[in-house]
């Protein structure tokens, strides 16, 4: 087995057996999407960008709660060094912590999704199937983006607390791209409706997957 | 033998403006068994963390086998056990063989078990486990790959006599297959029945002190 595939295995089976994130990130979307649905009943403004708005905001603040995770079992007993010493590139290091970090953040997403359908009163049909690449693409960004940002955030003095003060504004082109793309797919319009927003997703996510990839190895220099 | 297992040159370290070490030289050579002493504070922990590889100096240098980049030859030791509470203590064992590219790692996750006299406890997580064992477990974890450079912080920590017993056990197995063993500790009185040079720290200089056995 690869290092890859243990760290990624070791991570499943730390997340089945506490639930700790998934459950944290699940609760947090199920919260948002609660709020922003009875807000917007007030205002009568319950459309697809309203729904495709509140979807994203899940997905934003949950993802800070599975990324903070992903790095934070870590730090239990300093288990962060006992990575670090092994040989282990940091760039395989990042790429399984990515993974266990999108397959967290993909089944809070997919509660988030069926909670969206029936608080917005949409229809389980192809729309949605059609945004599935939109939902994974912006998945993977915040992914790629959070945990590199978690670790630098694991060190500095506010700890965590850093993590949404950084990844927030940067996430925001991505965000902006993903609620316009969302709500045009949930309007019934086709796939390539979409396509600028897409292309924005898509660039967002090549930036800071390669930005993550190349920069692990700072990054983690010194956090044991 | 053409190169020590570890060579620091002028190893100084300063957190913000207080200096914690200044000027360190030191070789340690495959085969051989170093002890640093120094009371609490002294930065041993900072020097061995710098000689695993887990901090940069300010300045100076360390190499290790000649290299800065030989993480798959040194098993570290530390205060910390770098064990993950929620897994067996097979599991970890595991774990970190797989990381290290060993070959059939369950099994020799199983192996090191044995060797330390907790087979017994396979399958319990480790935040279940005494201290006393977890410190075991740490041993089995940096000793697994049969690493050339062995760096233990204060290796006898929470072990009762049967657990020191096997750690030095431990250490002469490294030291008879030809590794460099580097042990800080408060005093010497654990280290009875081995040889070793011993160094003290001292307001962050390293100074050599004796070579030594203790009867034991």
């Amino acid at each position: 087995m690869s290092a890859f595939a243990a760290i990624l295995r070791k991570d499943l089976r730390l997340e089945l057996r506490s639930g700790e994130s998934t459950i944290a990130m699940v609760a947090l979307s199920i919260l948002i999407l609660v709020v922003v649905v009875f807000a917007l009943s007030q205002a009568g403004a319950r459309g697809t960008e309203a729904a495709a708005g509140a979807l994203w905001i899940a997905l934003l603040f949950s993802g800070m709660v599975g990324a903070t995770r992903a790095l934070g079992a870590e730090r239990e007993n300093g288990c962060i060094a006992g990575l670090l010493i092994a040989p282990v590139d940091r760039a395989t290091l990042y790429l399984a912590k990515l993974a266990a970090a999108l397959v967290f953040m993909a089944v809070a997403e997919i509660a988030a999704v069926i909670l969206m359908v029936l608080f917005f009163n949409l229809s389980f049909d192809s729309g949605l199937l059609r945004m599935v690449p939109i939902l994974a693409l912006g998945l993977l960004g915040f992914a790629a983006l959070a945990i590199m940002l978690a670790a630098i955030a694991g060190h500095t003095r506010l700890g965590d607390l850093t993590l949404p003060m950084l990844a927030v504004p940067i996430y925001v082109p991505a965000l902006i791209a993903g609620v316009k793309a969302s709500a045009v797919l949930l309007g019934g319009a086709p796939f390539g409706a979409a396509w600028t927003w897409i292309r924005i997703l898509i660039a967002f996510d090549v930036i800071y997957t390669v930005a993550g990839y190349l920069l692990f190895e700072h990054v983690m220099a010194e956090q044991a | 033998m053409t190169q020590p297992a570890l060579a620091a040159h002028g190893v100084a370290m300063t957190f913000g403006v207080v200096p914690v070490l200044r000027n360190v030289e030191f070789e340690l050579w495959p085969g051989s068994l170093v002890a640093i002493s120094g009371v609490n504070g002294s930065g041993k922990s900072t020097l061995v963390k710098i000689f695993a590889g887990l901090l940069r100096p300010t300045s100076g240098s360390v190499a290790v086998f000649g290299t800065s980049q030989a993480r798959r030859r040194v098993g570290l030791v530390s205060h910390q056990s770098f064990l993950y509470p929620r897994l067996t203590a097979a599991e970890n064992l595991e774990f970190y063989a797989t990381l290290y590219g060993l070959g059939d790692p369950r099994e020799r996750a199983m192996r090191w078990l044995a060797r330390i006299g907790l087979e017994g406890f396979a399958d319990y997580r480790v935040r279940t486990i005494s201290r006393g064992n977890e410190q075991r477990l740490a041993l089995a974890r940096a000793l697994i790959g049969d690493p050339d450079l062995v760096i233990m912080d204060e290796p006898f920590t929470a072990l009762d006599a049967d657990g020191v017993s096997l750690a030095k056990d431990l250490i002469k197995a490294s030291l008879a297959r030809g590794a460099a063993v580097l042990i800080t500790a408060h005093g010497t009185d654990a280290l009875a029945g081995l040889d070793f040079e011993l160094y003290d720290l001292r307001a962050g200089r390293l100074e050599r002190r004796r070579v030594e056995r203790i009867a034991g």
